[in-house]
């Protein structure tokens, strides 16, 4: 199925009749379009398409691309292993990681440095998408106003979730699961499980849903068991 | 005649070598089978094959689309280090050919063909400036996207990114018939301005300078350039994926079209095929994008002839899309939303509602805009009769979308390429015959209208469920729950994060319908991942282009109504 041509030139004669040449009466049809607009909005005003900014703010979708904030495991310290591929992911080149070996051995690494220049970020989500560790998200804040180059650098202590944070601002771009779209099916980040160290057995107890896996005790760098892939 | 390739020529291509066969060119032109049918030439014969395809009853090659340069230096297996690529289409059939015209490697020259297509004008002295390619016989072969005082040409292979050049002001180049003198008999001296570049009409940063004879325009010359962030010098640094926000960056009124066109050139290399949902996802948002980038051009048009209440109207719409197009992506202005191979997260659950509920705000709007402009007698005065583009000028001068359909070509790429689904939607095709400011004013405002039928009818059979991105891990970045736990799927995506989508080695010219016309991306890959060479032939250069021809008699408030319905949005035309 398609469609056809219409000559809209022809539709819309190209003199104008007498009665509209005469202006008068196009203007009065004009202002009664305008004033019904001008009554619908008096009558509903909350239905005002304009938007007081600073007193009343929009409300954005849970998908909004604002600023990022590094997620944090149950313990306080950061989901981030520094694994530089939100920073290979950027289009903007705005992210800069210095990786450094994390006191828990399960932890492995962790990012000393992580370092987002606000004025080169695009606000893309990629970071998000290529993080393999649900370690950054994005949040609905927008409102991030500088007044100097060296302020726009945000470093880790501004990046760190904090609960006033998300409760003023709320959860924004995210990893997208299947679902209600906000949790991971099981965090996998807060499962530092190494074969052998006992902690698998630990969790088990009580009650997590670890990724089924042989159970074998080994050492620590034992060539790993053939994995059963995730059921879908 | 050059070895001819012995592969399978494909019925189109076998169509082409047969017509140049008998053709004076025979034996001087080889036909390759490409996406496209190609011919490959020497310089010294191009004006003559020029002149063939547009002459040629059997070729009829009459609207000029695009030319670029493309640089060899870092790829194997070519014939010359530089070549200038030449897309060309057949209205009256339809047909498109590519002319790669291989050039000499240490002074690459090649004819201007302004004379035989005006359009190139533009597309050559754009080559001049990025590849230092020479056009001898081009009336006006100076820089256009980089400044007066930059030095070296930056899209070839050996030009080192980041270099700055400082540009002062007495390095900008005035034209040289605006320091003269002309007294004309009976008539006081006349006088050159500069409209622009930073002027209220000109929407964006455009440089006008025209000489007036008291109110009319003599001769005009428009300067561009002023928005240049060579994105296709960004595009050859980044992954194919990477290139995505890069491209809501180029016509930012409508931001979802040009990511949906970029991917698709880079799926059709691929070969992957989108699911269903997607695709409709895909259409729908780019035809509210069209409407918005009719909006746009609408409102502000009529705000620059003095009314001002419709631009509110309009926007009204415009916000109400954004908000759509937020909760799908989280995004307003700058979407991001397509991928290689799909979507970057499904559309939400409440989707199909909220567009329902945008389709029955739209139309009343539109009615009201209507009401307010269309039989108004100081727009009728201000817009019919101005700017008058003929139909032949249209097609000589490159123009597509709704230049081209209100100067009475009915071309639309959705309706001559078809490209998801616009074959099984039931839509028409808005032409008009006068060419002047008021039919493309006409032409927009039936578009939209078009535009939400085909919406409506794609919401209709628009799947409650289903993935909306392929199933190709190589491709697509697999799903975060089975990164999190599979190794399989975290080694895909490590490799499609660090690495970058594998696109085999080729070349790809796909093109789709922009709000302002044909917009097509021509990529090169040379199996990286990235694109070797990505050019981007954006609908409003041809426009802008004719815009000197065309403001040439009318007065300078005939020009701003013109500069309005031509649509220029300047992050397309400069790159």
């Amino acid at each position: 199925m398609s469609g056809g041509v219409i000559d809209v030139g022809r539709r819309v004669p190209n003199r104008l009749t007498l009665l509209q040449k005469l202006y008068i009466p196009e203007i009065v049809r004009g202002m009664a379009v305008t004033l019904r607009h001008l009554l619908r909005n008096l009558a509903n005003m909350k239905g005002m398409p304009t938007i007081l900014y600073p007193e009343i703010r929009r409300k954005y979708s849970g998908r909004f691309r604002g600023k990022h904030i590094l997620k944090t495991r149950e313990d306080g310290t950061m989901k981030c292993v520094a694994c530089y591929m939100c920073q290979q992911a950027c289009p903007a080149e705005c992210i800069t990681i210095v990786a450094g070996e994390h006191p828990k051995i399960a932890y492995e690494k962790y990012p000393v440095v992580f370092d987002i220049d606000m004025m080169r970020c695009v606000f893309c989500g990629f970071c998000v998408d290529a993080c393999p560790k649900d370690a950054i998200w994005m949040t609905r804040n927008y409102e991030m106003a500088f007044f100097t180059r060296e302020d726009a650098v945000f470093s880790i202590d501004r990046l760190r979730e904090t609960k006033e944070e998300v409760e003023k601002h709320g959860y924004g771009y995210r990893p997208y699961y299947p679902g209600d779209g906000t949790t991971p099916p099981s965090d996998a980040s807060l499962l530092p499980v190494l074969n052998g160290s006992g902690e698998r057995d630990r969790l088990r107890e009580e009650g997590i849903r670890l990724p089924d896996r042989d159970p074998g005790a080994g050492p620590l760098n034992a060539p790993c068991q053939a994995q059963k892939a995730f059921p879908a | 005649m050059t070895v001819a390739l012995e592969t399978e020529l494909s019925p189109a291509a076998q169509k082409v070598r047969e017509r140049l066969a008998a053709s004076p060119l025979a034996g001087r032109a080889e036909v390759v089978e490409r996406d496209l049918p190609t011919i490959e030439i020497a310089p010294k014969e191009w004006p003559a094959l020029a002149r063939f395809l547009r002459d040629d009853p059997e070729s009829r090659y009459d609207l000029f689309l695009d030319l670029c340069g493309v640089d060899n230096l870092r790829r194997k297996g070519q014939k010359t280090r530089f070549e200038a690529v030449v897309h060309l289409h057949s209205l009256p059939r339809n047909e498109r050919v590519r002319v790669r015209v291989l050039l000499d490697d240490a002074l690459p020259s090649l004819a201007s063909v302004c004379d035989i297509y005006p359009a190139a004008n533009w597309f050559e002295r754009e080559a001049f400036d990025l590849y230092g390619f020479d056009f001898p016989g081009h009336p006006n072969l100076y820089r256009l996207l980089c400044h007066d005082a930059f030095v070296g040409h930056p899209l070839r292979k050996d030009y080192a990114p980041g270099q700055r050049w400082f540009f002062a002001e007495e390095d900008l180049r005035m034209p040289a018939w605006s320091k003269e003198t002309d007294v004309r008999a009976g008539h006081f001296e006349t006088q050159t301005i500069s409209i622009g570049p930073s002027h209220p009409a000109t929407h964006g940063i455009i440089h006008l300078v025209a000489r007036l004879d008291g109110e009319r325009i003599v001769r005009a010359e428009t300067m561009i350039g002023y928005l240049h962030r060579c994105f296709e010098k960004m595009a050859e640094k980044h992954h194919w994926n990477q290139i995505v926000p890069y491209t809501d960056r180029l016509n930012y009124v409508s931001s979802m079209i040009n990511g949906v066109g970029y991917v698709r050139t880079v799926e059709k290399m691929l070969g992957v095929e989108v699911p269903d949902r997607g695709r409709l996802a895909r259409t729908i948002l780019s035809e509210f994008s069209r409407i918005m980038d009719h909006c746009v051009c609408i409102g502000a048009n009529l705000v620059d002839i003095g009314a001002l209440t419709n631009f509110v109207y309009l926007y009204q719409n415009r916000e109400e899309i954004y908000d759509l197009l937020e909760a799908c992506c989280g995004a307003r202005l700058t979407v991001s939303y397509v991928r290689v191979g799909g979507l970057a997260v499904d559309v939400p659950d409440d989707f199909v509602a909220r567009c329902r509920r945008l389709l029955e705000k739209i139309p009343t709007l539109i009615d009201d805009v209507e009401t307010l402009v269309t039989n108004n007698r100081i727009i009728r005065n201000r817009l019919s009769g101005t700017g008058i583009v003929t139909k032949e000028q249209a097609v000589a001068w490159g123009m597509t979308g709704p230049m081209l359909r209100a100067s009475g070509v009915p071309y639309d790429v959705r309706r001559a390429h078809p490209y998801d689904f616009y074959d099984k939607f039931d839509w028409d095709i808005p032409v008009s015959q006068d060419g002047d400011n008021f039919a493309r004013y006409l032409v927009r405002i039936e578009e939209m209208r078009q535009s939400l039928k085909i919406i409506r009818q794609a919401l209709d059979v628009f799947p409650a469920s289903g993935p909306v991105n392929s199933d190709d891990w190589r491709v697509v970045l697999p799903p975060k729950d089975a990164v999190y736990h599979d190794m399989e799927s975290l080694i895909y995506h490590f490799k499609l994060t660090m690495e970058g989508i594998r696109v085999p080695a080729g070349e790809r010219y796909e093109w789709i319908e922009g709000g302002n016309g044909e917009l097509g991306f021509y990529a090169v890959s040379d199996g990286r991942g990235g694109p070797y060479r990505l050019k981007v032939r954006p609908p409003c250069f041809p426009n802008m282009a004719a815009f000197q021809e065309i403001v040439v008699g009318g007065t300078v408030s005939d020009a701003v109504a013109t500069l309005g319905t031509l649509n220029i949005i300047a992050g397309e035309l400069d790159r």
